[in-house]
C-alpha cells in the first residue's frame, strides 16, 4: 500500500461554508493508506503549497490527494509543486469538493459525507496511479493560416516577420476579405482599402509567406506540431507563372456576370480579377459563365489576346501537401440570407439591400463609383431606412446572438449617405444602439448631431412595396406612434454568420464549433484565441462577430500563441493516453470511428488497432466504446474506476 | 370636481404577481422592440390605438387595468377586449412573447370582478346554460343533419365529426356542416356525430377570460368523447382544432383532432374524392389565423381548391399565409360591435375583394360569419364560402369513388 497524503482546502468559505472540513480531516486520517492529512484555508497559496512540498519530503509520500476545487483550475499548480520535490506529478490527484460538492449542496452533514466519499475515491485512484512521463514531440515551426481577410493577413505577417514560414490559403482569387469590400471604416472613416492594401502587398511579396489564393484546405492529418495539410489549388485556367497581370484578357472578354466582390451590385467579366488592387493580381476564369466551357471550344478571346500565352483552358486543379506545426483559422463571415426574412421582402425587392451591398454602393471603387444610386432604377434615393437586427437577436426565427458590428456600420452608412446626398434623409430603425468601443459612442452621436440622422426605436414588422417606393411598417416605441415610413431604399443589417463551407472545414479539421457554426475557443475568458484542439488557433469572425480592430488584435494574439509554441524545440504530449491490449483487441475498429482525433490506425497484418500517442488527447471515448475491454487509459484503468465507484457509493 | 389623474406612480407588484399567476408568463422576455405593434391588425385598421407592444411591460409594472376612475377603467377594459387573438404578434415576435396570453390573464381578473363587455357576458351565460353561444336549445344541436341520414357515433367508426356551434345552429352556416358530412359520405368515410351530447369547445370564452366556464364545457366534452369511445375528431372550426389539440390535453384528453381540410385533401389525392365538376370562378382564399399561423395549415385548403377544375385560385399579395390579416372575430370579438371605421373585417374584405375574386373562400366558421355580415354591411355582392362547400359543389353525382 502506498503512503498517501491528503490536503483539504477550505477555499475561504467556499468549501468550509458547507462542508465541515475538520470532520472531513478526522475521517480521512483513518482511511487505509493515508499517512498524513491536514487542512488549510487556501491550499493554492504559497504556505499551502509549501505544506504540500514539505510533507511529500518529510512523510516520504508516494501519492497525494488535494481536496479542493476543479482540476481545471489548480491541478497544474499542485502538480508543479509536487514535481519541484521530485514526486512524479501524475501521482497527484484532485478531489473536487467545491464545484461538485460545497457549491451545490446546502445541508452540511450530507455535504460533509459526500466530500469524504469524493476524497476516498481520489485516494483509491491515487493508490493505483502510475508515474507517467510525457513524451517529447518535435515541432515543425511553420504555420498555416486559413483565410486571407484582415485577420489572416495580420496573423500571417506577425508570424512571418518573427522569422517563421507561413502558408496562407485563401479560397477567393484575391486576399483582402471583407475589409477589401468596405468603403470607409468606423469610427475614423479611413478608406478601408487604403489601409488594407499595404498589408496585402506585404503578404504577396513576403519571402516567408507562401500565398495560395483560389485554394482550399482539403485534408488535415497529423497532430499539434506536425500537421500534414492537403491544399487544393483550384484551376484558374491561367498559368500564374506566365501571367503578367496586364489585364488585357478581362478588358476584351465579351461575357459579363454578377460580381461577387460587388455583392451583385455590379458586373465583372467571365475572366476577371475581383478588384484592381487584388493580390495576387492574376485573373481567374469562371467556368460557369465562360463561353469556352458553355459551348466547348468557342470564343477563346482571352487566349488569343494574352501576350504571355498564359491562358490554359486545360489546366486542372492541383493538390499540394504542406507540413506545418500550427494552424490559424481565420475564415471570416458572411451575411444571413435575406431570403430567410419574408417580412422584409425575402430578397425580392431590388431596393432592399444588405450592409455589404451598401458598402459597395458607397465605395469609390464600387459599381457606382461611390455615388448612391438605388439598384432598381438608378435614381438617387432621397430617404433611406436602415433596419438594425435583421436576423440577429431573434431566437424564435433566426439567430439569438447580437451581431455586434451592425450598430456601428449603420451609423457609418447613415453618415456617409448624408455626406453624399445632403438633401437625403437617413432613418435608423434600431432597438438598442450598442456602441461599446473607443470613440464609438462619439461617432454615433456625430451622425445624429452633425448629419441629422434620425434614430427611431422600434423593429419594423414589414417592408412592403408601394409603387416605386418601399413602406416600412413600424412603431416608434418611445412616442408610441405607429408609422408607415415611405422610403426609396432600405438597408438591412443582416446578421453576421459563418461563411458557407465552414461546417465542412470544421469537420475536416476536427475542430469544434458552437451551434451557430462559429469556432469554439478553449476558454471564453482565459484562452480566447486557442481552439479546443491543440495546435489550432482562432482569429477574427471565425470565432464570433467582431470588428476590424478586434480582429486584428485577436490575429496578433493568435500569432503570438503560435510563436510561443514555435519558441520551443519540442512539445510535451499528454501522457494520459490510451493503451491497447493486443491480446484482447479483436480488430472490430469501433474505436477507429469513435476517436474524435483520428488517433487510431488499423494494423492489417496483425488485425489489431494501434494508437498514435501523439494524436491521442486522452478523452476516453474509445475506452467506453471498446466491446472487448482492450482499450485502457493510463491512470484511469478499469480497476481504478470500479474502486472509485464502489467507494463513492459507500461500499468499502 | 374631478380628481386629478396621478401620472407618477409606483410599480405594483401585487397586480403583476396575480397576472403572472393567471398566465402572463412571458412578461420578462419582452425587450420592447415593438415589432408586434405593426404586425397587429389594428395597425392596418389605423384608426384605433391598440398599444399591443406596451402590454408586456405594463404587466410587469403591474399597471394593467389599474385606473381608479370608472371612465378610465372602462376605456382600459375596452382596449383589453380589442385583441382578437390572431397571434400575428406572437408569430413575428423575435422572442415568442405570447401577448394574447398576457391579455387573457388580465381578462381573467376582469371576469372575476364581472367587469367585461355586456355582449360577452351574455355569450358566457349561454354557454354555461345551454352549451352554445347562440343560446339555442341543446336538443336541437343535430338539427343541421336533417334528412342526411347521419348516424350517432359508434366506437368502431373512424371519426367523430364535430361541426362547432355555428355550423350546428346558424341557418346559413349549417350548410358547412351539411357539405362536410356529404363530402365524407362520398369519400366513404365511416363517421358519426354526438349531437346533443356535445357542446361548445369553449375556445372563445377561454380567451374572453371565463376560465371556469371553459373548463366545465371542456370537461363535459371530454366525458362525452370518453363515454362514446372517440379517438379521432374531425372539426370544421380551427378554433375547435386548436383547443382539442393543445388545450384539452391539459384536462386529460387524449383525442386526436384533425381539420376538415387536412382530412379531405388526402382523400382527393388518393382518388377517393374526385372533384370533376367545374367551378369556373376566381376564388381568393383567406387564411384563418387559427388554422394558418396557429396550426401551420396553409396548404391543404389551397390544394383542395386547386384540385377543382376551372377554379382560379387567387392570393392576397403581401397578406397571405403567415401574413394573413385576421377577420376580426377571434377571442370573443365575433360578438362585439365596434364603431364603423374601427372594424378589422372591413379592411380584410377590401384586401380580398381587391384581388378581383368572385368568391371568398374560408376554412373557419368564425371567419365565415364575420365576412358574411361584413359583406352585407358593406353592400358588396360577393359570396363567402367554406372550402368544403366549394368542394361539395365540385363533386357531381359521379364524383365519388363509391
Amino acid at each position: 500500500m502506498k503512503r498517501i497524503g491528503v490536503f483539504v482546502c477550505h477555499c475561504g468559505r467556499n468549501i468550509s461554508g458547507t462542508v465541515d472540513v475538520e470532520e472531513v480531516v478526522r475521517q480521512i486520517r483513518g482511511y487505509p493508506g493515508v499517512v498524513f492529512c491536514e487542512d488549510n484555508k487556501y491550499m493554492c497559496s504559497d504556505p499551502g503549497q509549501k505544506l504540500i512540498k514539505d510533507m511529500i519530503t518529510e512523510q516520504k509520500l508516494e501519492g497525494v490527494v488535494i481536496a479542493a476545487c476543479s482540476p481545471l483550475l489548480h491541478e497544474v499548480t499542485f502538480r508543479r509543486a509536487a514535481a519541484e520535490v521530485e514526486l512524479n506529478p501524475y501521482l497527484l490527484e484532485m478531489a473536487n469538493i467545491r464545484e461538485q460538492c460545497s457549491w451545490i449542496h446546502a445541508d452540511q452533514s450530507q455535504a460533509t459525507e459526500k466530500a469524504v466519499r469524493i476524497i476516498n475515491a481520489a485516494i483509491e485512484k491515487a493508490e493505483h496511479d502510475e508515474a507517467l512521463v510525457p513524451s517529447r514531440i518535435p515541432v515543425k515551426t511553420r504555420a498555416l493560416v486559413i483565410g486571407g481577410g484582415i485577420a489572416g493577413i495580420q496573423a500571417a505577417l506577425d508570424i512571418a516577420n518573427a522569422g517563421h514560414e507561413v502558408v496562407l490559403v485563401e479560397k477567393n482569387p484575391s486576399i483582402g476579405g471583407r475589409m477589401a469590400q468596405l468603403s470607409e471604416t468606423f469610427p475614423t472613416l479611413d478608406c478601408s482599402l487604403c489601409i488594407l492594401t499595404p498589408g496585402m502587398v506585404e503578404v504577396g511579396q513576403h519571402p516567408r509567406i507562401k500565398l495560395m489564393a483560389y485554394s482550399e484546405v482539403e485534408e488535415v492529418s497529423g497532430y499539434v506540431g506536425n500537421f500534414k495539410v492537403k491544399v487544393r489549388q483550384k484551376s484558374s485556367c491561367v498559368d500564374r507563372s506566365k501571367c503578367t497581370g496586364c489585364g488585357l484578357c478581362y478588358e476584351k472578354c465579351p461575357v459579363t456576370a454578377p460580381s461577387e466582390f460587388d455583392e451583385g451590385m455590379g458586373k465583372r467579366k467571365a475572366i476577371y480579377v475581383p478588384f484592381p488592387q487584388a493580390v495576387p493580381n492574376r485573373p481567374v476564369i469562371d467556368r460557369d459563365h465562360c463561353t469556352y466551357f458553355l459551348k466547348p471550344g468557342k470564343c477563346r478571346v482571352c487566349q488569343i489576346v494574352c501576350p504571355a500565352q498564359a491562358v490554359d483552358f486545360q489546366q486542372t486543379d492541383s493538390v499540394v501537401e504542406e507540413e506545418v506545426g500550427a494552424i490559424i483559422i481565420a475564415t471570416g463571415y458572411t451575411l444571413y440570407p435575406a431570403e430567410k426574412m419574408p417580412e422584409y421582402g425575402a430578397g425580392k425587392y431590388q431596393d432592399v439591400v444588405n450592409g455589404l451591398q451598401f458598402e459597395r454602393l458607397l465605395s469609390a471603387s464600387g459599381p457606382t463609383r461611390g455615388k448612391i444610386r438605388r439598384p432598381s432604377d438608378g435614381k438617387v434615393p432621397k430617404r433611406i431606412a436602415f433596419v438594425c437586427c435583421a436576423g440577429s437577436r431573434d431566437p424564435e426565427h433566426h439567430l439569438a446572438y447580437c451581431s455586434k458590428i451592425c450598430c456601428m456600420y449603420n451609423a457609418k452608412h447613415a453618415l456617409l449617405y448624408r455626406e453624399r446626398v445632403p438633401d437625403g434623409e437617413a432613418i435608423v430603425f434600431s432597438i438598442d444602439v450598442r456602441t461599446a468601443g473607443k470613440g464609438y459612442e462619439e461617432f454615433m452621436m456625430r451622425t445624429r448631431e452633425e448629419e441629422n440622422v434620425m434614430y427611431l426605436r422600434g423593429k419594423p414588422s414589414r417592408i412592403i412595396k408601394e409603387g416605386d417606393q418601399l413602406s416600412v411598417w413600424t412603431v416608434d416605441t418611445l412616442t408610441g406612434h405607429l408609422l408607415k415610413v415611405k422610403c426609396d431604399m432600405v438597408v438591412l443589417s443582416l446578421a453576421v454568420v459563418p461563411p458557407i463551407g465552414v461546417a465542412d472545414l470544421a469537420k475536416k479539421l476536427r475542430v469544434q464549433t458552437n451551434l451557430d457554426g462559429f469556432f469554439s475557443e478553449a476558454h471564453p475568458k482565459l484562452r480566447p484565441v486557442e481552439s479546443l484542439v491543440p495546435g489550432f488557433f482562432l482569429a477574427g469572425c471565425a470565432q464570433s462577430p467582431r470588428d476590424i480592430a478586434e480582429s486584428v488584435a485577436q490575429a496578433s494574439a493568435a500569432a503570438s500563441k503560435v510563436l510561443e509554441m514555435f519558441s520551443k524545440k519540442e512539445l510535451a504530449s499528454e501522457p494520459m493516453v490510451v493503451t491497447i491490449d493486443e491480446e484482447r483487441c479483436s480488430g472490430c475498429k469501433v474505436c477507429v470511428v469513435t476517436c474524435p482525433y483520428g488517433a487510431r490506425e488499423f494494423d492489417e497484418a496483425k488485425n489489431i488497432v494501434k494508437i498514435n500517442e501523439a494524436l491521442c488527447l486522452g478523452c476516453g471515448c474509445c475506452v467506453a466504446a471498446c466491446p472487448s475491454g482492450a482499450s485502457e487509459q493510463k491512470n484511469l484503468v478499469e480497476k481504478q474506476i470500479s474502486r472509485m465507484v464502489e467507494v463513492m457509493l459507500g461500499e468499502k | 370636481m374631478a380628481k386629478n389623474k396621478k401620472i407618477v406612480v409606483d410599480i405594483n407588484p401585487e397586480i403583476r404577481d396575480v397576472l403572472v399567476e393567471m398566465g402572463a408568463v412571458d412578461i420578462y422576455k419582452c425587450y420592447q422592440c415593438g415589432k408586434c405593434a405593426s404586425a397587429c391588425p389594428w395597425f392596418q385598421v389605423g384608426t384605433y390605438d391598440f398599444p399591443v407592444f406596451r402590454y408586456p411591460l405594463e404587466t410587469a409594472l403591474g399597471l394593467v387595468a389599474s385606473s381608479e376612475e370608472k371612465e378610465d377603467l372602462a376605456k382600459e377594459v375596452d382596449k383589453l377586449y380589442r385583441c382578437v387573438g390572431c397571434e400575428a404578434c406572437v408569430d413575428q415576435c423575435p422572442l415568442g412573447v405570447d401577448i394574447p396570453d398576457i391579455l387573457r390573464a388580465a381578462r381573467r381578473i376582469l371576469l372575476d370582478f364581472g367587469c367585461y363587455p355586456e355582449p360577452l357576458k351574455s355569450v358566457v351565460q349561454k354557454i354555461r346554460n345551454v352549451g352554445n353561444p347562440l343560446g339555442e336549445p341543446r336538443e336541437k344541436r343535430a338539427d343541421w343533419a336533417g334528412d342526411l341520414d347521419i348516424s350517432a357515433f359508434q366506437t368502431h367508426m373512424e371519426i367523430l365529426y364535430f361541426p362547432c356551434c355555428i355550423p350546428s345552429y346558424d341557418a346559413r352556416i349549417q350548410n358547412v356542416a351539411r357539405s362536410t358530412a356529404r363530402v365524407l359520405k362520398k369519400g366513404g368515410v365511416p363517421f358519426g356525430i354526438l349531437g346533443a351530447k356535445e357542446q361548445c369547445c369553449g375556445e372563445a370564452i377561454r380567451r374572453v377570460g371565463a376560465e371556469s366556464v371553459y373548463q366545465e364545457a371542456a370537461k363535459a366534452n371530454i366525458r362525452s368523447f370518453e363515454a362514446a369511445g372517440v379517438r379521432r375528431v374531425l372539426v370544421s372550426s380551427p378554433h375547435c382544432l386548436v383547443t382539442f389539440k393543445n388545450e384539452y390535453p391539459e384536462l386529460g384528453s387524449s383525442v386526436e383532432a384533425i381539420h376538415a381540410t387536412e382530412y379531405l385533401w388526402p382523400l382527393i389525392e388518393q382518388g377517393r374524392l374526385k372533384p370533376a365538376k367545374s367551378v369556373n370562378k376566381k376564388v381568393v382564399y383567406h387564411d384563418p389565423c387559427t388554422l394558418g399561423r396557429q396550426c401551420g395549415i396553409y396548404d391543404a385548403p389551397r390544394k383542395i381548391l386547386r384540385s377543382i377544375p376551372g377554379l382560379a385560385l387567387l392570393e392576397v399579395e403581401d397578406f397571405a399565409r403567415e401574413f394573413s390579416l385576421c377577420c376580426g372575430a377571434g377571442s370573443g370579438a365575433l360578438w362585439l360591435d365596434w364603431p364603423k371605421g374601427e372594424r378589422i373585417a372591413d379592411v380584410r374584405i377590401k384586401q380580398l375583394v381587391d384581388t378581383g375574386a368572385e368568391v371568398i373562400a374560408v376554412a373557419c366558421p368564425y371567419c365565415l360569419q364575420m365576412f358574411e355580415e361584413t359583406v352585407k354591411a358593406m353592400n358588396l355582392n360577393i359570396p363567402v364560402m367554406d372550402v368544403t362547400e366549394i368542394l361539395y359543389e365540385a363533386l357531381n353525382e359521379k364524383g365519388s369513388a363509391e
